[in-house]
């Protein structure tokens, strides 16, 4: 390969790049000179034009698109510098842990209002509410045995179901209890017990039904979460199917299409040097 | 009504925090690509770009206006992007690409754009990306503050802390190896 000369100094590089950029700093006459040396150095002409190339082929580099959300005024409206840059997350999106986290809070408490049972197998995704399953342990012919019923049916299995009977049974003594004591008593007395029993029931019966509550809201965000791990797993799977089978079409095509593009920039280096004959 | 940077910048060390705001909207993805390019990786650059305005934040009290906000932005962010590759102790790697996702692919593409000239953009951008991590931090800095910030060689000069000539230099070679690099991957690639 035949090495080409320069003749044009020691600045040459620093012109080179100042002419690529068109660097207004240079002067106009500072200019012209080396655009006349360029007309007749072949090694120049052949190094304008490939860093030209390579210009054109950085501008088609871009980063990939960031997550800006939490930090845009515009979107959130509580948005505030000083607060933002406080929390060390205060510029991306809310992370996928926390919105799968808030997604699976929100379902819990949905489904434990509704009562409801989520199952994911073979055969599909089952969503029932726990209210019209309770009839289902008489269909199976198992009418009578309670313990049977609970294992036939998840309501059965439903951790408030205990907690409703035992209260039923505190009430139920509570009442007696009551009764009882307002057969002996004196009219006033037996006023202030049965206000301070009133009382006393009914916070105890709230303490329970809370507990109860979040006992289910717990086991039900469980069984969500359970859901969605399968759902993700089989999600994985398909995706690494699809990505196999896309990433070998892929292949095949940007083979083909650099195959062209190189036939295209020979074609025009070709229609440029007939040109300048 | 649009705000200069410096206007900005003054309303916010008077304590207003919507003009700060109006900052980071203003900047952060320039400095996220610059921190992307820099560094080359996705996550890091963002952690960079957090951080450069957190910095920027902390120290805007003591910001006196002697150079650009802009100018004074890029300093910091280059100065963490120094820091990063110093902690990592090794050249910046580029994320490898994985295989292209055609569904992420057909939503990026432009309407006039054939799915050819997709593959073909993604791929190019893949090999500049693979030659860039080839250069010095040095010229990849000038390259990347010159090509894709439009900065003058006189504001590179005086934010990487060089002489005029020296960037042009640095440049120079650094175009020159990406000339070598881009022809080489791109034989490869056929």
């Amino acid at each position: 390969m035949t090495e080409l000369s320069c003749s044009y100094g020691d600045d040459r590089d620093e012109v080179i790049v100042a002419f690529l950029y068109d660097d207004p700093d240079v002067s106009l006459a500072e200019r012209s000179r080396f655009e006349t040396h360029l007309l007749t150095c072949a090694r120049c002409q052949t190094d304008v034009a490939a860093l030209r190339g390579v210009r054109a082929q950085l501008a088609r580099w871009s980063p990939p698109e960031p997550t800006f959300g939490t930090g845009n005024p515009h979107s959130n409206p509580q948005f505030t510098p000083h607060s933002a840059l406080h929390n060390p997350q205060w510029w991306r999106a809310i992370p996928v842990w926390a919105q799968v986290a808030a997604a699976l809070l929100f379902l819990g408490v949905s489904a434990g209002i509704a009562n409801l049972n989520i199952h994911y197998d073979q055969s599909g995704l089952t969503v029932r509410t726990g209210w019209s399953n309770r009839a289902e342990p008489l269909k199976a012919g198992v009418s009578g045995s309670t313990e049977v019923a609970r294992g036939a049916s998840p309501v059965a299995d439903a951790p408030w179901r205990a907690d409703i009977a035992a209260l039923e049974q505190q009430l139920k003594s509570e009442i007696r209890a009551t009764q009882a004591s307002t057969t002996g008593a004196a009219p006033a007395a037996k006023s202030v017990a049965a206000t301070a029993s009133d009382a006393d029931v009914i916070r105890r019966f709230r303490t329970l039904v809370e507990e109860s509550e979040k006992r289910q809201q717990r086991e039900l965000a469980l069984r969500v979460a359970e859901l969605a791990r399968d759902v993700t797993a089989q999600r994985q799977a398909d995706l690494v199917k699809i990505d196999r089978t896309l990433g070998v079409v892929q292949n095949n095509v940007g083979i083909e299409v650099m195959k062209n593009r190189q036939q295209i920039n020979q074609m025009d280096l070709l229609y440029r040097a007939s040109q300048r004959q | 009504m649009t705000w200069t940077d410096e206007e900005l910048v003054a309303k916010s060390i008077r304590g207003d925090a919507d003009s700060f705001n109006e900052l980071v909207l203003r900047w952060e993805r320039p400095i996220y690509a610059l921190a992307y390019r820099t560094i080359g990786r996705e996550e890091d650059a963002r952690d960079v770009c957090q951080e450069t305005f957190l910095r920027a934040f902390r120290a805007l009290p003591g910001f006196r206006g002697q150079a650009k906000f802009s100018s004074w932005l890029y300093r910091i962010a280059l100065n963490l992007c120094r820091d990063w590759i110093r902690r990592e102790r090794r050249a910046p790697v580029v994320q490898p690409p994985e295989d292209v996702d055609l569904i992420e692919l057909a939503a990026a593409a432009e309407p006039s754009e054939s799915i050819e000239d997709l593959v073909a953009r993604k791929d190019l951008s893949r090999l500049v990306e693979k030659a860039m991590t080839l250069l010095p931090e040095e010229q990849r800095t000038a390259i990347v503050l010159k090509e894709y910030h439009g900065l003058t060689f006189q504001e590179i000069a005086e934010l990487v802390g060089c002489p005029l000539s020296t960037v042009k230099t640095r440049l120079y070679q650094g175009l020159i190896v990406l000339r070598r690099e881009l022809a080489k991957n791109s034989k490869a690639t056929l």
